[in-house]
C-alpha cells in the first residue's frame, strides 16, 4: 500500500537526506572503529532515524536538546552540529566539537544549543527540566527536548524530571525512543503498555507513535513543542523504533530472535520505507537521489579527512577545562 | 561599622543581597520559602523576593541537583539549597558525575555557574545520615569548588563568593554553627575563593582547622603550653597549600584537624601536601585528627567520642613537642 507524504517536497527530500547523512555518516564511523581509528566505544542508531531526525526538523535551532539514551550520533547530527566537528570527537581530536575532552559519549555544541549526554543513562532529564526553566527564566519561548531510551525511563532520575516539570509546567518535551531493547533487556518485561503512560500520573499529554516513520515524529513532536511554547507545559512522547544494529559495535547479539530481527530489517527500517515512499510519490527520482548520496559520502569523506588531520591534543590539554580560572573571578576577566 | 548576627542570618543576608543585586540568581530547595529552611537559612526571601526567584521543590535531591545543572548551562544562576550535606549522595550522578564532568567533557563549552548549600557537620545528635562532612567525598571529584564556613563573617563573604563565581561551587556551612554569633560589615563585602586565612597567629605550631573544628582548635590553644597559629581554608577545593605551606616553614609543626573521618580524610591530604613538598620544614611529623572511623553514632555522649575533642586536639598538639 503507498502512503502519502503528508509534508511539502523540500520538507521530504530534506527528512530523508538527514536521515541518510546519520546512515552514511555511521557506517564510516563503524568502518574507522573497525580499523582502530576512533577509541573507546561505538553504539549506531540504524533504526533510530527516522526518530532523530523527525523530532531534530519539528525543532527551532534555539531549543534545546539533551541527548540520552545509547543512541547518539544520529542526534547530533539531527542537531546540526557539522560533521567534521562530530568526526574528529570521535577521533579525540582538537578539531573535534569539545577538543577531545568529550568523545562519542559526549559530543556537545552550546552554540547549536546541544546540550550533550549523560552518559549516565538517564541522567540528562533533569538538566533538560533546568533548561526548560531557564528559558522560562529569561522570558523566552524557547523548549528543552530530552531523549531517553526505554531502558533509561527505569531509572528514578526520569520520574524525578517529569515530577519537576510538571510541578512548574515547564516547556520540556520528553522523547522516549522505545527500541526494545536495553542492551540485552527487553522493553516488553515493563509494565506499562506504552512507556509514554509514564507521564499519565503527571497529567501531561502522551503519545505512542511509530518512530520508525519519519513524518508522524515530525508531527508529533512539532505539535508537542508548540504545547510548550505557549506555555501548556511538557509532553512525553513514545517513539517506537527497532535497533537495527548491535547495542554497540561488537555486540554480538546472542540475545535477539534471529526470525524477528530479519522481519523487524524488512519492515521497519526508516529509511528504506521512507525512500521508497517518496519515490512512489514522485517526491525524488533514483538520478537525484543518487546525487543526493554521492554529496552526502564526500561530506563524509572530508568529515574523515578533517578528523584524521586535526591534531591530537597535547598532554597538557589534560589540565584545561577543570575549573573556569582565576577562581573566583569577581570583576575580573575570565 | 559592624554588628552581630547570626551564622543562618548571614547566610540568609548574602541569599537575600545577591537576589536583589543580579536578577539571574534564583533559590530553590525543599522547604525554602515561608518555611524559611531548616535552620532559618532561608527566613524572609520568599517574602521579599516573590516565588519566581525563591521556589520550593519537590522532595527529590537528584531533581534539585539536576535542575540546577541544566538552569546554570542554560544561562541563569541557581542557588541550590540540600536540607543536609548527607544528601549529596541521594543526587548521587548528579553530584559526583554530572555537575563537576559536564564542563569539563564538554571541552570548556559548558559552564555551570550554580551554587549548592547544605548544612553539614555532627553534634546536635542527627545520627549517622544527617551529620556527616562531606567535603571530602566533594573534594575527590575535580570540578568542584568546595568551601566552607566557620564564623558568619565567613558565611557571608564566602556564599556571596560562591553565587558569583562561574564555577559549580559546594558550600558547606555547619548546622552547630547556625546561632553563633559574630561581627559582620554593616557594607557589602565578599570574601575570596581559593583563599585560606590565618586566623590566630603563633609561633611554635600550625594548626589548620575549619568549622566547628576551628573553635574547638581555639579552646585547645587556650589549654596548651604553645604559641599555636591557627589556618582556616576556607576552601577545601582546590585548596590554598601556600598558605598553609607558609605557616608551617614558621612554625616547624603541624597539626589538622577536620570533622571528615580519619580514613582517607581531609587531614590527610593537607599533612600530604606539606610532607612531600615542605618535608624540611616540618620539626615533628605532622598530626591528622578527624572523626573516628565509626558512623556518627546518635546518643550525645557517643557522637562526642566521634568528633574531635578540644582535649584531643590539645593532646595532639603536645605530642608534636
Ligand atoms: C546509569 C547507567 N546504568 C547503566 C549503563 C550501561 N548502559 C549503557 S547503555 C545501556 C542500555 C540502555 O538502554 P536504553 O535506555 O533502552 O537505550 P538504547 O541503548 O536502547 O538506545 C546500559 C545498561 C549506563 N550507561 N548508565
Amino acid at each position: 500500500m503507498t502512503q502519502n507524504v503528508s509534508v511539502d517536497d523540500d520538507t521530504a527530500r530534506d527528512l530523508l537526506e538527514e536521515m541518510l547523512r546519520i546512515d552514511i555518516f555511521e557506517e564510516e564511523t563503524k568502518e574507522r572503529f573497525g580499523e582502530g581509528e576512533i577509541p573507546g566505544f561505538v553504539h549506531l542508531s540504524g533504526g533510530h532515524e527516522g526518530s532523530h531526525v523527525g523530532m531534530g526538523a519539528a525543532m527551532r535551532d534555539d531549543d534545546w536538546l539533551a541527548v540520552g539514551g545509547a543512541r547518539l550520533i544520529g542526534q547530533y547530527i539531527a542537531k546540526g552540529v557539522p560533521l567534521p566537528e562530530i568526526m574528529a570527537e570521535l577521533y579525540g581530536r582538537v578539531g573535534g566539537s569539545n577538543k577531545g575532552h568529550g568523545g562519542q559519549m559526549h559530543v556537545s555544541d552550546v552554540d547549536r544549543r546541544l546540550y550533550g549526554h549523560a552518559a549516565t543513562i538517564g541522567s540528562g532529564q533533569n538538566p533538560a527540566v533546568g533548561l526548560g526553566l531557564a528559558e522560562e527564566m529569561k522570558g523566552t519561548d524557547n523548549v528543552a527536548v530530552t531523549t531517553i531510551g526505554d531502558g533509561g525511563t527505569s531509572r528514578g532520575s526520569f520520574h524525578t524530571a517529569l515530577v519537576f516539570a510538571a510541578y512548574w509546567d515547564l516547556p520540556v518535551v520528553f522523547i522516549i525512543e522505545n527500541n526494545e531493547w536495553a542492551i540485552s533487556t527487553p522493553a516488553e518485561s515493563l509494565s506499562p503498555d506504552h512507556l509514554s503512560d509514564y507521564g499519565i500520573p503527571h497529567n501531561m499529554p502522551t503519545e505512542s507513535i511509530d518512530g520508525s516513520d519519519v513524518e508522524e515524529v515530525y508531527h508529533t513532536v512539532a505539535e508537542a513543542i508548540e504545547r510548550a511554547r505557549n506555555g501548556e507545559g511538557p509532553t512525553v512522547i513514545e517513539s517506537r523504533v527497532v535497533r537495527l544494529v548491535p547495542h554497540f559495535e561488537g555486540d554480538k547479539e546472542t540475545y535477539r530472535d534471529e526470525e524477528a530481527y530479519e522481519r523487524a530489517k524488512e519492515e521497519k527500517d526508516p529509511i528504506e520505507n521512507y525512500r521508497e515512499r517518496l519515490l512512489e510519490n514522485d517526491v525524488i527520482t533514483e538520478d537525484e537521489l543518487e546525487d543526493m548520496v554521492a554529496n552526502i559520502e564526500a561530506e563524509v569523506e572530508e568529515a574523515v579527512e578533517f578528523a584524521r588531520e586535526s591534531p591530537e591534543p597535547e598532554p597538557e590539554a589534560a589540565y584545561d577545562h577543570v575549573y573556569q580560572l582565576p577562581l573566583y573571578g569577581q570583576g575580573e576577566e575570565q | 561599622m559592624t554588628r552581630e548576627i547570626t551564622y543562618v542570618q548571614a547566610i540568609a543576608e548574602a541569599i537575600d543581597e545577591e537576589l536583589e543585586r543580579d536578577e539571574e540568581v534564583i533559590l530553590f530547595g525543599e522547604d525554602v520559602e515561608e518555611f524559611g529552611g531548616n535552620f532559618g537559612e532561608t527566613e524572609g526571601l520568599y517574602e521579599k523576593h516573590g516565588r519566581n526567584r525563591v521556589r520550593n521543590t519537590p522532595l527529590s535531591e537528584i531533581g534539585i541537583a539536576g535542575m540546577a545543572l541544566g538552569a546554570a548551562v542554560g544561562g541563569i544562576r541557581p542557588v541550590a539549597e540540600l536540607q543536609f550535606a548527607d544528601f549529596a549522595a541521594t543526587a548521587g550522578d548528579e553530584v559526583f558525575n554530572q555537575i563537576p564532568k559536564q564542563p569539563y567533557v564538554s571541552g570548556g563549552q559548558i559552564e555551570a555557574p550554580l551554587t549548592i548549600f547544605a548544612p553539614s557537620g555532627a553534634g546536635i545528635g542527627a545520627g549517622a545520615q544527617h551529620s556527616q562532612s562531606v567535603h571530602s567525598w566533594l573534594g575527590n571529584v575535580p570540578g568542584w569548588v568546595v568551601v566552607t564556613a566557620t564564623t558568619p563573617y565567613d558565611a557571608k563573604g564566602l556564599f556571596k563568593s560562591a553565587i558569583r563565581d562561574n564555577n559549580p561551587v559546594f558550600f558547606l556551612p555547619h548546622k552547630m554553627l547556625s546561632e553563633t554569633k559574630g561581627e559582620v560589615p554593616d557594607e557589602e563585602y565578599t570574601l575570596p575563593l581559593g583563599e585560606a586565612a590565618v586566623e590566630e597567629d603563633g609561633e611554635d605550631v600550625t594548626v589548620v582547622a575549619t568549622q566547628l573544628m576551628f573553635h574547638r582548635a581555639k579552646e585547645a590553644a587556650a589549654e596548651v603550653d604553645a604559641d599555636v597559629e591557627i589556618v582556616n581554608p576556607r576552601t577545601f577545593a582546590p585548596l590554598d597549600t601556600e598558605t598553609i605551606a607558609e605557616s608551617v616553614r614558621k612554625t616547624g609543626r603541624l597539626v589538622v584537624v577536620d570533622e571528615t573521618v580519619e580514613r582517607y580524610g581531609t587531614q590527610g591530604h593537607i599533612a600530604n601536601e606539606i610532607v612531600e613538598n615542605d618535608f624540611f620544614s616540618l620539626d615533628a611529623p605532622p598530626k591528622t585528627i578527624g572523626v573516628k572511623d565509626i558512623p556518627i553514632p546518635l546518643s550525645p555522649p557517643l557522637e562526642q567520642e566521634a568528633l574531635p575533642s578540644a582535649d584531643r586536639i590539645a593532646n595532639g598538639i603536645e605530642s608534636l613537642f
